[in-house]
C-alpha cells in the first residue's frame, strides 16, 4: 500500500470516528433541550432530534467524502502526517462550527418555547369586577 | 387570559394611529380597543373611573385585572406576537423606571404630541391616515393562538 493511499484510509477513518462521536453526543445531550422546547412532548422532542443528527451526517460524512481529493499529495511519511494534519484539523473545525450552529437552534427553540408561554411580567393593579 | 381591552383616547392623533398599528400586530392575547369618551365604558368596565383613565393608557384583561400606566404598555406588549420578548425587557427593574417615565410623559403631553406631529385636529389628522373608523367590536386584532 502506498503513502496516498494509507493517507486517505487514515483520513477517512479519523474524520468519520470523530463526526460519530460528535453526532451521538449530540443526539444523547441536546435531547433534554428539545423535551424542553417542545414543552415535555418527548415523541416530537425525539423525532426532530433524531433528524438533525441525520442532517449532522449527511453535512459532515458529506464534506469529508468530498474533501479526499483534495490538498498535497504526500510523497513520504512525514509529508503524509503533514497533509493528515492539515484535512482532519479542517474537519474537526468545521465540526466545531457546525456544534455550536446547532446548540444556537436548540436554544433557540428552548427560547421560543419559554417566551410563548410565559405569564405576564407585571402582577396587576388593581381588579375590577367582570359580568 | 383570552381577550386585553385597552382603553384609549379616541380625540388624540398619536392615540389613534398607535391603535391602528397595533390592531395589525400578530397578537398571542386578542386586544380589544375601547375609546374612553365611549358612554358605556363605565357601564362595561364597573369602577374604572376610579383608576383615571383619561391620565394613563389602561390595559383591562377578561378576568377583570387592571394594568395602568407603564404596566399597561407592558401588557400591551406582552400580548403580541413580536413584542413579548420587549415587554419583559421593559417590566425588567433596571429598565422600568425610564420605561415608566417615558410612558408618562408620552401620556400627559399626548395630545401636545399630537398636535405637532399631525398639526391638525385628531379628526383631519385620522381622515390623513385613511384609518378606518372603529366599531366596538371590530377593533380587535388578529387572534394568534396561545392563550397564557
Amino acid at each position: 500500500m502506498n503513502t496516498i493511499v494509507t493517507h486517505h484510509l487514515l483520513y477517512l477513518t479519523l474524520s468519520i470516528v470523530t463526526t460519530i462521536w460528535v453526532a451521538s453526543t449530540l443526539h444523547r445531550h441536546g435531547r433534554v433541550f428539545l423535551v424542553d422546547a417542545f414543552h415535555g412532548n418527548e415523541k416530537l422532542a425525539d423525532s426532530v432530534n433524531h433528524l438533525l443528527v441525520v442532517g449532522f451526517y449527511l453535512i459532515n460524512v458529506g464534506f469529508v467524502v468530498f474533501a479526499v481529493k483534495y490538498g498535497d499529495k504526500p510523497t513520504d511519511f512525514a509529508t503524509m502526517l503533514e497533509s493528515l494534519g492539515t484535512k482532519v484539523g479542517c474537519v474537526l473545525l468545521i465540526l466545531g462550527v457546525m456544534h455550536f450552529l446547532n446548540i444556537y437552534v436548540f436554544n433557540n427553540l428552548r427560547k421560543n418555547a419559554i417566551i410563548r408561554h410565559a405569564p405576564p411580567p407585571v402582577a396587576p393593579d388593581a381588579h375590577i369586577a367582570r359580568p | 387570559m383570552k381577550t386585553l381591552t385597552i382603553l384609549y383616547d379616541s380625540k388624540c392623533g398619536i392615540c389613534r394611529r398607535i391603535r391602528v398599528w397595533l390592531a395589525q400586530q400578530d397578537a398571542y392575547v386578542p386586544l380589544v380597543f375601547v375609546p374612553l369618551q365611549d358612554e358605556f365604558v363605565e357601564a362595561r368596565f364597573p369602577g374604572i373611573g376610579a383608576l383615571k383613565p383619561d391620565e394613563q393608557l389602561i390595559a383591562i384583561s377578561d378576568t377583570g385585572e387592571v394594568w395602568r400606566g407603564v404596566n399597561g404598555w407592558i401588557m400591551t406588549l406582552w400580548a403580541l406576537r413580536e413584542y413579548r420578548n420587549w415587554s419583559f425587557r421593559m417590566a425588567n427593574p433596571l429598565l422600568k423606571p425610564f420605561a415608566r417615565s417615558i410612558c408618562h410623559g408620552i401620556s400627559q403631553n399626548r395630545r401636545r404630541i399630537s398636535q405637532w406631529i399631525f398639526g391638525n385636529s385628531p379628526e383631519t389628522a385620522a381622515r390623513i391616515l385613511g384609518e378606518p373608523e372603529c366599531a366596538e367590536d371590530t377593533c380587535a386584532s388578529k387572534d394568534y393562538g396561545s392563550r397564557s
